[in-house]
């Protein structure tokens, strides 16, 4: 009896450590290339400055969402394609985590819309 | 007089006959209270058809929850085009109504259309006052959202989003709205 509450013990602690091993850094998360894994399964891979997302990166979120482009201070920010979980896609510029700038965004049907982009709205 | 006749003829009857003739008075006497406290106190039609209401729902959330228990786990979508288990029309309507759940990421996600909706989220703590999943006959489409309110730049303010439910995560417990079109 007591064989077998070690060995489930043993078995929770060593599932724990590899799961816990799943989230956190690979690489150089603090001041070059590394790749972070949130515990909600959101990952980003790409150049760290002073711990931050800065420089060109790929940001994955687990429901589709996929920014890939430049970041600056841990934002998007600068020139990106974000892909939204239907595949449509953004192309263009971004500030603060929004787009903001020229850019062209196509819908998942094929349609294409292109212009100035203020706060994630199409400027008229 | 003839009071007393009736009684010496009940007095003359067996033991037994007349316990069980006590019986009988005794449970109608029980029978007429309820029905009096009924009247009074009871809600009589109302309540059975609340009960019936009840049952309905209770059949229709095992229906759906066995339906579910057949999909597999993880995203489900109700399109074409990626790895992701596509589903059927019928289990896109019974997927969509058994949902009750909008996912934080799909908060997110909606937000990064809305630059108001983003600030008074980020603003006020991640909180969300209320979400949303309805099934919409007429488009034969589910819709989902969610209601944040809070401070945005000093002034007390409540936004509603909403859009098309795409994309679902099935738990193996439960069902979540994992993406909102609101473009």
């Amino acid at each position: 009896m007591k064989k077998y509450i070690i060995y489930i013990i043993l078995s929770f602690l060593i599932t724990t450590s590899v799961s816990a091993r799943k989230t956190g850094c690979e690489g150089n998360c603090d001041n070059g290339f590394g790749k972070w894994t949130y515990t909600d399964k959101t990952t980003y891979e790409g150049n760290w400055v002073d711990t931050k997302k800065h420089g060109q990166g790929t940001e994955t979120w687990p429901n589709g969402y996929i920014y890939e482009g430049e970041f600056k201070n841990s934002q998007w920010s600068g020139k990106g394609i974000l892909t939204f979980p239907d595949g449509s896609t953004y192309k263009g510029e971004w500030t603060n985590g929004f787009m903001n700038g020229e850019g062209t965004f196509t819908w998942s049907d094929g349609r294409i819309i292109k212009g100035t982009w203020v706060n994630g709205k199409l400027k008229e | 007089m003839l009071q007393e006749i009736y009684l010496n003829k009940l007095k003359e009857l067996p033991e037994h006959t007349r316990k069980f003739v006590g019986l009988v008075v005794i449970v109608i006497i029980v029978i007429f209270s309820f029905g009096i406290l009924n009247a009074f106190f009871g809600e009589g039609e109302e309540l059975v058809a609340k009960m019936k209401k009840e049952e309905e729902r209770i059949a229709q959330e095992k229906k759906l929850s066995e339906l579910i228990s057949t999909l597999p786990s993880g995203i489900l979508v109700p399109f074409e085009g990626n790895d992701n288990h596509r589903l059927s029309k019928e289990q896109y309507k019974a997927v969509c109504n058994a949902t009750k759940i909008v996912s934080q990421r799909a908060v997110m996600g909606a937000n990064l259309i809305n630059f108001k909706a983003h600030k008074i989220y980020t603003n006020n703590g991640n909180k969300i006052d209320e979400t949303f999943v309805k099934w919409d006959e007429e488009n034969n489409k589910c819709f989902a959202g969610f209601v944040l309110s809070g401070s945005n730049v000093g002034i007390n303010e409540t936004i509603t989003i909403s859009g098309e439910a795409l994309s679902f995560f099935n738990t193996g417990i439960d069902t979540r709205v994992y993406f909102i079109k609101n473009f």
